[in-house]
């Protein structure tokens, strides 16, 4: 059982990575709703095990806790199946997409790209890569943070944000070819 | 440094996280090398695109109001959506009676009771236990106004030749409900993703643009009580 002191010290230390711990939850999800079950459920039981937190940055210990929290109610919402559905698709259609990729990325056409257009390739990612790209790009963390938050070894997150930017890579410039030579 | 060791510590070195040593290698062969030069502009401009497009995301005030009153309200809590989710899921009927009963009791400022109930189905894995409650609901609350919306697998009951485990299509058991008035939305983003055609479904559902938009509106504008079945 934790005192009020500790109770403020959790909020004084926890709180103010809220809209951080929301934007991971809500690109894990893509589900606005489950978002904030998931951040409110990740809340609560960081601060059952706010004990275990021990002189780390508190920052990276919340967005693991948030992170295991979207997984589990994805999991058990069955967005699990709609997203292995989803990335068949979509690995079909990128498979193509890494093959014909030039060596040379098309930066222009990248600069080109509208913000929704964007977005919508980072939504599409596979989850794993969807992670590290989130945690990297939108909240800064380090390699050493996405291997903590995300439990795997400093190498692999190496090797996924770079898979993972190629995948962007093709996709965002694939559509910018495509919508501009439809219009 | 060769183009392929420069390609495999390229996002490192966007991301400035080579020690100091390995991302001089890495700039050294950038100013001689072309290829890798246009690789690295090739991050750097997803980067910068992911920058643009993504703007940091806010937290809802009542997400943050309600994470505050749960720690307040209690020592050490279960986590709040798990403590909902299993009680529902452990008697159904039975907790959306119970849920129902209390907040008819539970609003005494409202001159009227609860007549309207949206029920959220989102799985297909109780479906028969799901349309148990439904029923058991309907029974036990005279006037009462249903209205079922089903997203993700939770549409499946209301497909085309869709069965029960005894075999009785669904559309039957659907008609059953409708005769009583209650009504079936179904999500058409689901549709939508699931690449299923419209016409798949039963023409006692209806189509809405959007399964969770429409709960909202329904909660928010129209009054409704939420159930998650």
């Amino acid at each position: 059982m934790l005192s009020g002191e500790e109770r403020e010290r959790f909020e004084r230390l926890m709180l103010p990575h809220l809209d951080a711990a929301y934007g991971l939850a809500r690109w894990m999800t893509k589900n606005d709703e489950l978002a904030n079950d998931a951040v409110q459920e990740a809340f609560l039981r960081a601060f059952r095990f706010f004990g275990s937190l021990r002189g780390e940055d508190g920052r990276p210990w919340l967005l693991r806790i948030v992170r295991n929290a979207c997984l589990e109610l994805m999991q058990r919402e069955q967005f699990a199946a709609a997203e292995a559905f989803d990335e068949e698709r979509h690995d079909g259609a990128a498979a193509g997409a890494v093959v014909v990729l030039p060596v040379n990325p098309e930066a222009a056409a990248i600069e080109r790209a509208e913000r929704q257009l964007v977005r919508d390739c980072v939504a599409e990612l596979p989850c794993d890569f969807r992670e590290v790209i989130v945690l990297r790009e939108l909240h800064g963390c380090s390699y050493r943070e996405i291997a903590d938050i995300v439990g795997v070894p400093i190498g692999t997150v190496m090797s996924r944000l770079a898979r993972a930017r190629r995948l962007l890579q093709g996709r965002i410039s694939q559509r910018v070819r495509r919508d501009g030579t439809g219009t | 440094m060769n183009c392929e060791e420069a390609g495999r510590l390229l996002h490192a070195y966007a991301d400035s996280e080579l020690e100091l040593q390995s991302a001089l290698a890495v700039e050294q062969h950038l100013q001689v090398c072309a290829r890798c030069r246009a690789s690295f502009a090739g991050v750097t401009a997803l980067r910068a695109a992911l920058a643009r497009a993504c703007e940091p995301e806010r937290a809802p005030p009542q997400l943050r109001a309600r994470i505050v009153r749960e720690l307040r309200g209690r020592g050490a809590p279960a986590p709040a959506a798990e403590r909902r989710r299993a009680w529902l899921l452990a008697a159904p009927g039975i907790a959306a009676l119970a849920l129902v009963a209390g907040l008819l009791l539970a609003q005494p400022w409202r001159s009227d009771p609860v007549h309207r109930v949206v029920l959220h189905i989102a799985t297909a894995d109780n479906t028969a236990a799901n349309l148990r409650t439904l029923k058991n609901l309907l029974d036990a609350t005279p006037g009462l106004h249903a209205v079922v919306v089903a997203h993700n697998a939770g549409i499946e009951f209301l497909l085309r030749g869709a069965r029960d485990e005894n075999g009785r299509p669904y559309e039957e058991i659907v008609r059953d409900f409708r005769e009583r008035g209650v009504e079936f939305r179904v999500c058409g983003n689901t549709l939508t993703r699931r690449r299923i055609d419209t016409t798949a479904v039963i023409p006692e559902a209806v189509l809405v643009p959007s399964g969770i938009a429409e709960l909202a509106r329904l909660q928010g504008r129209e009054g409704y009580v939420y159930l998650r079945l």
